[in-house]
């Protein structure tokens, strides 16, 4: 079966579309041969910076086409004098056949009397070479990149401009050796003729590899033949092939026990399309630095691997060039100017920045504006104490709470320090650090400042998780969840609420994030209540009493279910199913927002149970959304055991009441016991007529079923499962 | 090892060559190249251009009293449009850093993505950073719109920081160490204009007087913009690049408040708009005369 290989050669596209663009490639073409008939398989995309490729199997040619399609009804074909109608004429002529050649027939076997014209049209398949012609249009254009550019192209489809990601400059399309036609039309220099780029089997290699003959054409035929050219050409076409010599790059390097940050790899493979990886160092002078800056510096602004010595020291750093191993010593020197040149700044910040204490800083938080209607950040930094002072109350001992408000206090006067001003990234972060060079801040003080603007993914594992323990977790907790309600809040009062894809201020994340910090990290236990996301929504929502335009009242309304929708939102990115997320939040909706540690214990235990009893679940859940359809509106009176006068009454009340008097146990072992009442249940809605004219006996039964339900309730609303 | 000065011969030659009308710097203060009428208002319209010159770029926050090695009040860049961009662009581009002596086959030259946007010209384009080393020399830019203007054909902007390519091709960590000719260094052209110039801008400068000529310049425009006769756009956008750098020497008097700046951003823009639509609508040469 013939083989297709497109190339479609571009300026350099930025890394991060790269794999979505290669998805995309598949999945359209796909789509569109398809329609064709072509069946098109084993599609295989590939790409690099310079170029986005795809090798395909489809069919020779199109099928013949067979098909009827009907006209007006027989009744309506012929005139009172028997001529062929206006419609039938209309439908023949459409069609390109006579009205005698029309044959008719029923559109729907039941109705065999009402038949309709038809046409058999059979419409012979065109060679596979004709018809890809015709899709590379539709192909290109379907592409969707994060941003377009226009550039003076237009197609041959009429359709108006063609604005792509980045300049098309060569372009495959043979199919099976043969080219598949089509053209790109681009204004020429003189601004008025045609520069075109037409399709064809000449590829390009490396930009400048092999040094003596770069630039050459590369002449292809076959996907393999094209795989293995460019790779002489120094273009190594298969991302996941550039991403192994690049591994295999780095352990040459001897950065075997480097941990390459997520997505640094993908984007390295994405950038280059010959990967060598080189090694430079970082002098002496600047080890001394936190290694936050190191990384900072190495990672985030020159994506370059840190890489450390035996006790931890950052004492070098690996690379990806896009270049011969040859040019490696005149790269790596030039490499590592720029991060001298870095890193010098990051020394003479450091150093400035330590010579004031961070809580002198605090002050001049009073000239950083955080929002025109939200004051500065001095206001803020006071907000913030006064609302865990508040809402701490019931949850933190004073001495605690003493220091949590320490730390609210000085979590944002690194906003002001040189570090932060350069390195925005590491806001937070250089906080905690002064603090600690500082010395004399209570434990925990420090890591709260550090990571209070954590958690920032709704990714159980993600930081903070494993760096905050105990007192310091507390601390980071409360100063954690006080700015982001405070942000909340602030945003809330002036109407600044986030509608549909517009969320200009991050406030669903900061939803999140508040919601993850109760989740997640407010540690219970030791007997200590813990914390109400309510009543800190309240106390958060007071602090902005009079200097916003909504009222507390109303702030803490609307807050309180936005937290609501965020919370669904992070349990479900935990993998919860919806209706066990509704059956949890359902059973007790009020207080679900008062004790979220609540609220993740019974989701688990729900998750965990059902899906061990899954059928009893299922069968349970039926019984009760029943159930919950014949109970009064108002509570009946307790069970009356003496009212009963069937056995299944008297089973069912024996269950619940044993249920009942299990005393305290874990949810799980709750809900396993729960799931024994499926039978007596079962029994009951089989023996019982709950709806019966006799009024006692009716409220007495509907009093033994909402006790039944009642059970459930501790936990979760289980009528609410299975949708 | 070529000087400043060579380095800028080099380039411009490669240009010239390639058929760029070499122009001369805006006598006006403008924070970059771009700024240039040059390429501001001849990226507007149908006309093919091609212009290349250097544009001594005022940036009085980044001004530093001459004490950091890298960063500068006032800096040089050398700045080039194709209009239409050529398809073989890159390759000329690429071309010219081997006309000053870098040859990309020693070097790890990429081309990452770097989209620019100047909010008071309301002008963006699509591009890259070009990085030699891992080190920024270069700005390559696709136009898309310029005073608000969807712009076709497209043009293709290619800013070369001068100082940066030079302390790269002498080796030199410091700006002020650089050699400008043969014999004369950076720093003994530059230096006490650098600190001068930073003194003014942090210290010195008359707020009150600033606040003043930044509302006469942006009337003055508008005033020529009003007229009934035409032809005035290229005197207003003069008052209109000056009251970018008032703006600017407030900015960095740390006068300017967060709410203020948006405010202040925006009349420039809508200045910048209004002259390019005036220009663009017929206040530009006549039809040849630019080509």
């Amino acid at each position: 079966m013939p083989e297709l290989l497109l190339e479609i050669g571009c300026e350099e596209i930025p890394a991060p579309w790269l794999p979505e663009l290669g998805r995309q490639l598949e999945t359209q073409l796909s789509k569109l041969a398809g329609a064709e008939r072509l069946s098109p398989r084993e599609l295989a995309a590939v790409w690099t910076p310079r170029r986005l490729a795809l090798r395909a199997v489809v069919d020779t040619r199109q099928p013949d086409l067979e098909e009827q399609v009907f006209g007006p009804s027989l009744k309506v074909s012929r005139d009172a004098s028997g001529a062929w109608s206006k419609a039938a004429q209309g439908f023949a002529r459409k069609h390109g056949v006579t009205p005698e050649e029309l044959q008719d027939a029923p559109k729907d076997p039941a109705s065999p009397d009402e038949r309709f014209l038809l046409v058999s049209r059979h419409t012979p398949g065109r060679p596979a070479r004709d018809v890809l012609s015709g899709v590379f249009a539709g192909l290109l254009r379907s592409l969707s990149f994060p941003k377009r550019m226009s550039w003076d192209a237009r197609l041959d489809d009429g359709k108006e401009g063609f604005p792509f990601g980045r300049p098309i400059r060569w372009l495959i399309a043979v199919l099976d050796g043969e080219v598949v036609p089509f053209t790109i039309h681009v204004l020429a220099t003189d601004g008025q003729g045609d520069a075109p780029v037409e399709s064809g089997r000449s590829s390009r290699g490396h930009r400048f590899l092999p040094r003596e003959a770069a630039g050459r054409p590369v002449e292809v035929g076959s996907f393999a033949d094209y795989v293995a050219k460019l790779e002489e050409s120094y273009v190594i076409v298969e991302p996941e092939r550039r991403e192994r010599r690049i591994r295999e790059g780095l352990e040459a390097a001897g950065a075997t026990g480097a941990e390459v940050p997520e997505g640094l790899l993908t984007e390295w493979r994405d950038l280059v399309e010959y990967p060598t990886v080189v090694r430079g160092g970082v002098p002496e002078e600047f080890r001394r630095l936190p290694a936050e800056v190191l990384r900072t510096v190495l990672v985030h602004h020159q994506k370059y691997l840190p890489l450390a010595d035996a006790s931890g020291t950052v004492t070098g750093f690996a690379a990806v060039t896009n270049a011969a191993e040859s040019a490696a010593p005149a790269i790596v020197r030039g490499m590592e100017r720029v991060v001298v040149a870095r890193l010098r700044d990051g020394a003479f910040f450091y150093d400035e920045d330590r010579k004031r204490a961070l809580a002198d800083r605090v002050a001049d938080l009073a000239g950083v504006t955080l929002h025109q209607g939200l004051g500065s950040y001095a206001d803020k930094a006071a907000r913030l104490e006064a609302l865990i002072e508040k809402a701490g109350a019931a949850v933190m001992e004073p001495a605690e709470r003493a220091d949590a408000c320490r730390a609210a206090r000085l979590a944002k006067a690194d906003l002001t320090t040189l570090m932060v001003g350069e390195f925005p990234e590491l806001q937070g972060v250089m906080g905690g650090l002064y603090l600690e060079a500082e010395g004399g801040a209570p434990a925990g003080v420090p890591e709260a400042v550090r990571w209070h603007y954590h958690p920032l993914s709704v990714d159980v594992d993600s930081a903070p998780a494993g760096q905050v323990q105990g007192r310091g977790a507390r601390l980071f907790a409360a100063v954690s969840l006080a700015d982001k309600l405070d942000t909340l809040a602030g945003y809330f009062g002036l109407g600044l609420v986030p509608t549909g894809s517009r969320d200009p201020f991050g406030l669903r994340r900061a939803g999140q994030g508040a919601v993850r910090v109760l989740l997640d990290f407010w540690p219970g236990g030791e007997g200590r209540p813990r914390p109400s996301l309510r009543r800190w929504v309240e106390a958060a929502a007071a602090g902005f009493a009079g200097s916003v335009k909504r009222s507390p009242d109303e702030i803490a309304e609307e807050l309180n279910a936005f937290l609501l929708d965020r919370l669904r939102y992070v349990l479900g990115a935990r993998g919860y199913p919806a209706d066990e997320i509704e059956a949890v939040l359902g059973a007790r909706e009020p207080e679900a927002l008062d004790d979220l540690g609540e609220v993740r214990a019974r989701i688990e235990a729900l998750h965990g149970v059902r899906a061990s009893a899954r059928e009893d679940f299922d069968h349970l859940a039926v019984a009760f959304k029943r159930a919950k359809n014949i109970l009064a509106e108002q509570a009946p009176p307790a069970v009356d055991p003496e009212a009963f006068q069937e056995e299944a009454e008297r089973e069912l009340h024996a269950a619940v009441s044993r249920l009942n008097g299990a005393g305290s146990q874990s949810y799980d072992a709750a809900l396993r016991g729960l799931a024994s009442l499926r039978a007596p249940v079962d029994r009951f809605f089989d023996d019982v007529l709950v709806m019966t004219d006799d009024r006692r006996l009716r409220e007495n039964r509907q009093a033994l079923l909402g006790a039944a339900l009642a059970l459930f309730y501790r936990i979760a609303d289980i009528s609410r499962l299975g949708g | 090892m070529s000087s400043l000065q060579e380095i800028r011969f080099a380039l411009e030659r490669y240009w010239h060559e390639r058929g760029c009308l070499i122009h001369q710097p805006w006598d006006v203060e403008v924070g970059a190249g771009t700024m240039h009428p040059e390429t501001f208002l001849r990226v507007l319209g149908p006309e093919p251009w091609r212009v290349a010159y250097v544009q001594p770029s005022r940036r009085p926050a980044d001004g530093r009293y001459g004490d950091n090695p890298n960063r500068l009040y006032k800096h040089q860049q050398l700045q080039v449009i194709l209009k239409p961009a050529p398809d073989d662009v890159q390759e000329q581009y690429l071309k010219s850093l081997q006309a000053i002596g870098i040859d990309p086959a020693d070097h790890d030259v990429r081309f990452e993505e770097d989209n620019w946007e100047s909010p008071t010209l309301g002008a963006w384009g699509i591009g890259w950073q070009v990085l030699l080393d891992g080190q920024e020399i270069t700005q390559f830019t696709y136009f898309q719109q310029a005073g608000g203007i969807d712009l076709s054909p497209i043009s293709a902007e290619i800013t070369y920081g001068l100082e940066r390519i030079a302390m790269y091709l002498q080796d030199v960590e410091d700006v002020y160490e650089l050699a400008w000719s043969g014999d004369i260094r950076y720093g003994s052209v530059r230096h006490e204009e650098e600190y001068q110039l930073s003194r003014y801008s942090f210290e010195l400068a008359d707020v009150e007087l600033h606040r003043r000529l930044f509302e006469s310049y942006l009337d003055e425009a508008w005033r020529l913009l009003g007229r009934e006769e035409r032809r005035t756009a290229l005197a207003a956008y003069d008052w209109c690049l000056k009251s970018s750098h008032a703006f600017n020497v407030l900015d960095a008097r740390g006068a300017v408040s967060v709410s203020e700046r948006a405010g202040m951003i925006l009349r420039i823009r809508k200045l910048a708009c209004a002259v390019a639509a005036t220009w663009a609508a017929g206040d530009r040469p006549a039809e040849g005369a630019g080509a």
